[in-house]
């Protein structure tokens, strides 16, 4: 027999339970993979200052600097033309500079002969007067902590705010499930992009945590919606709290699969038309990698979040249910005083 | 409503939002060859440097500026072998060669007197210098709080700064005062000579210039005008009032660089100084950032003194078409949305296709006219977010009265009680996610703090839109069907008849 998912909260929180461990010990010791970064790179650089001498013979020079990289098998990472500026006053001098990036990996012995074979490349087929200049630089990336550190603490406050709503407005229990719910999903997801090692930018943890937030909000708010509308019914008197948040699950499951698979679908199509655009890795992966917030929160909706709000419901009901034979005593001790 | 006040309705909405979709949409040139531009309103609105696209008049295409700073001593190869190639002497070509010496790579070349103290390596102290100096940009650029900052320590001892073109208005300056190190000092004396002016403050060597000056802040008036504040202390305040006694120009000083020149023409007898000028509200805060930095650093002498250098303009990133794609994208998304509404609910849809291109075009309206927003991936995705909840809000709207109807009430009070048994879950839904987006608007930065403006404000206007647009919409156009339920694609739910 197969057994109702809001019965499974040993397995649902062991499964979470293994995500989470995993995800903060690989990031304590590796972090995220900031690859599309390249927090530690390779650049090899070629500087051309009279560009008249060499404008027809511009695609030669990036042939000859291509053809060593791949003879000496280094992958490019990133290409950029870039132009010179006066950088007091920003305006172009004429002047470019090719710049090939590569990983912090990339062998600085291969790197080095490149540029003294470029060297020797350019005396031979560049003009004799253009003025050109090759060189290998290894740079290191800084990243800012205070945007990262003030990104946790402002989704903390905004969620324990917003749970303090809840609390008021659908009971004590749906919010402490709700808070529970929405600090695994934050959490879980930011553990499966660490433990995928999915290549993000700096900033984009401290997005992909706030869409987490908020679409478990939001899909947790859907379940407390359909929670409160269903437990006014007469037949749900009769059920256990097990049953009761089991039927309830039941009819909210359309609507959580439906935003959650929407909000997949157009995140996908986001990062297919920066994919096509020709944007690099960390800039069409961050929306494609989206679908993973979704898939938590929809897990969380409605398989993790009914399962545990099963003994909360419980606990509080029993609660309720004191409270009311105390306020049935006193009416009936007033009945007879009468 | 009737039918004549409902055609009304809808000819002037169709109007309405066809002609703010154009606005907001279509760019042209017109005039004899092209001389004029009417630019929209998305050509308009600023944007990431990482997405390209136009950008207004100019044809801003995204990327920035990147800039090294070079420590006093430490040149690049490229410079070492032009400044070596410019001497004709050889004892002075061999001096100078014999001045330098290069890295294991030979990317950068070192004074063998300011950098190894004679030796053939960077000396201890100098190491230590180039990381406190570092840490000093790090903390700079860092209190610029702005989207795309990257600094790198390039070949051990250069620094490279990205800044995104267009999302700051002095990228430049903040590049030049940055570079800016050394002490804090005062000096007062001729226009134009800040080197032989008088040292004011601090007054005596064995002082710091925290006992004279306290704190620089930037502050903006409410008619846009920025100000560079300096307060005082009350010995600097006597000082500077005295030393101002005759007109000339007092020069706010990092190390050799004249931060803040200014002519005084009266005596200034203030504990805070406002000094406005040129500045806008970024200037004034690199400015203000740039001073702070050292002035209650005791061992500001101990910083290098930084060259600006080979400044480069770059291209956006994710490549000049990456905005294009993304419309193509949401137009996708938009088509899908329009089509599962059209298949569940019939010519219902087009209530919810109204209500949502007015929600959309106030968005776009509110990204273009608010000064901190900006097109950009994060903004996509939180229209995305919004487009969604404004979508399912409706279609629970929709769902509810088609419950109502099914139970065999009339479209009319089904509309009125689906709506009742929606708003409060609606409300409660929206109040909850604009909270928590406000909040973290409040407290986040960068990229998060835009990602989290513009989920909030769509909330808002999901809200509006969802409560009370949409619901005229729907009366307004079922007002011409006699069969509202096909119109809607409701159907009464059929009962057995027993026999």
């Amino acid at each position: 027999m197969t057994k109702r998912v809001t019965k499974l909260l040993p397995v649902w929180i062991a499964v979470s339970a293994v995500i989470l461990i995993a995800g903060i010990v690989l990031c304590a010791l590796l972090g995220f993979n900031y690859a599309p970064e390249l927090p530690k790179e390779k650049t090899f650089e070629v500087e051309y200052d009279v560009v008249v001498e060499i404008e027809d013979k511009r695609s030669d020079l990036k042939k000859i600097c291509e053809d060593e990289f791949a003879a000496r098998n280094l992958t490019v990472a990133e290409f950029h033309d870039i132009d010179e500026i006066n950088p007091s006053t920003g305006s172009k001098t004429g002047n470019g500079k090719y710049v090939f990036s590569f990983d912090g990996s990339a062998n600085d012995d291969a790197l080095n002969t490149a540029k003294e074979n470029v060297i020797s490349a350019i005396k031979t087929q560049m003009p004799a007067t253009a003025q050109i200049s090759v060189s290998v630089h290894t740079a290191t990336g800084e990243s800012f902590a205070e945007p990262e550190w003030r990104a946790a603490v402002g989704i903390a406050t905004a969620i324990v705010a917003v749970l303090i709503y809840v609390a008021i407005r659908f009971g004590v229990g749906s919010a402490l499930t709700g808070l529970t719910v929405c600090v695994h999903d934050v959490v879980a997801t930011l553990a499966l992009f660490a433990i995928a090692r999915i290549p993000v930018a700096y900033f984009a943890p401290m997005v992909i945590g706030g869409v987490a937030a908020f679409l478990s909000l939001l899909l947790w708010l859907v379940q407390c919606i359909k929670m409160r509308e269903n437990f006014k019914e007469i037949s749900f008197a009769s059920y256990s709290a097990e049953e009761a948040v089991y039927e309830s699950n039941k009819t909210a499951k359309k609507a959580v699969l439906g935003i959650a698979g929407a909000f997949a679908i157009a995140a996908v199509l986001l990062g297919v038309g920066l994919a096509v655009a020709g944007a690099p890795l960390g800039g069409w992966l961050l929306p494609v990698a989206l679908v993973i917030p979704a898939g938590v929160s929809a897990y969380s909706s409605l398989v993790f979040g009914p399962a545990l709000h099963v003994p909360v419901k419980a606990c509080f009901d029993r609660f309720k249910s004191k409270k009311k034979r105390y306020i049935g005593k006193e009416k009936t001790e007033k009945a007879k005083e009468n | 409503m009737g039918k004549i006040k409902s055609a009304i309705c809808i000819t002037l909405f169709t109007l309405f939002i066809a002609a703010l979709c154009f606005v907001c949409t279509v760019s042209f040139s017109y005039g004899e060859n092209g001389m004029y531009a009417f630019n929209s309103i998305l050509r308009m609105t600023a944007k990431d440097a990482e997405l390209g696209g136009s950008y207004g008049a100019e044809g801003y295409l995204g990327g920035g500026y990147s800039v090294v700073y070079y420590p006093e001593g430490v040149i690049s190869a490229k410079e070492y072998e032009s400044n070596l190639g410019g001497i004709a002497d050889e004892d002075d070509k061999a001096e100078y060669a014999e001045k330098y010496v290069a890295d294991a790579t030979k990317t950068l070349y070192f004074d063998k007197e300011k950098v190894c103290d004679g030796g053939n390596a960077p000396s201890e102290s100098f190491k230590a210098s180039f990381e406190k100096t570092s840490s000093l940009l790090k903390d700079r650029y860092s209190l610029l709080r702005k989207d795309g900052v990257q600094m790198k320590v390039a070949d051990g001892y250069t620094v490279r700064v990205f800044l995104a073109k267009d999302v700051m208005d002095s990228e430049l300056y903040a590049f030049t005062a940055n570079s800016f190190t050394g002490k804090v000092t005062v000096r007062y004396g001729e226009a134009d000579k800040p080197e032989s002016a008088k040292t004011i403050l601090p007054a005596r060597a064995d002082k710091p210039i925290t006992d004279y000056l306290k704190k620089v802040s930037s502050r903006t008036a409410a008619d846009g005008t920025a100000y560079v504040v300096l307060d005082f202390t009350s010995e600097g305040r006597k000082i500077i009032a005295s030393e101002t006694a005759t007109a000339n120009t007092m020069y706010f000083m990092v190390g050799e660089n004249a931060v803040i020149p200014f002519k005084v023409t009266e005596a200034i007898d203030q504990s805070s100084l406002y000094l406005s000028g040129s500045y806008t509200a970024e200037s004034a805060k690199v400015c203000a950032t740039v001073m702070n930095s050292v002035l209650h650093d005791a061992q500001a002498e101990d910083l290098l003194t930084l060259t600006l250098a080979d400044g480069y303009q770059h291209e956006a990133l994710y490549g000049n078409n990456a905005l294009t794609y993304l419309y193509i994208a949401f137009g996708v998304c938009f088509v899908g949305m329009a089509v599962f509404f059209l298949i569940r609910y019939r010519a219902l849809a087009f209530a919810h296709i109204y209500t949502y291109l007015i929600f959309l075009i106030a968005m776009i309206l509110c990204v273009w006219s608010i000064p901190f927003l900006y097109i950009s991936v994060e903004t996509f995705l939180a229209v995305a977010l919004v487009s969604l909840l404004l979508g399912a809000s409706n279609a629970y709207c929709f769902e509810n009265a088609k419950k109502e109807y099914a139970l065999g009430k009339t479209m009319t009070s089904s509309v009125k009680s689906g709506y009742k048994r929606s708003m409060l879950p609606l409300i409660d839904l929206h109040i909850v996610l604009a909270a928590l987006s406000f909040i973290v608007y409040g407290i986040g930065l960068t990229n998060l703090s835009l990602f989290a403006f513009v989920l909030g404000l769509g909330t808002v206007f999901s809200c509006l839109c969802t409560i009370g647009l949409n619901r005229f919409m729907w009366a307004i156009m079922m007002a011409f069907t006699k069969n509202k339920g096909k119109f809607c694609n409701f159907k009464r739910e059929e009962v057995e008849e027993d026999d």
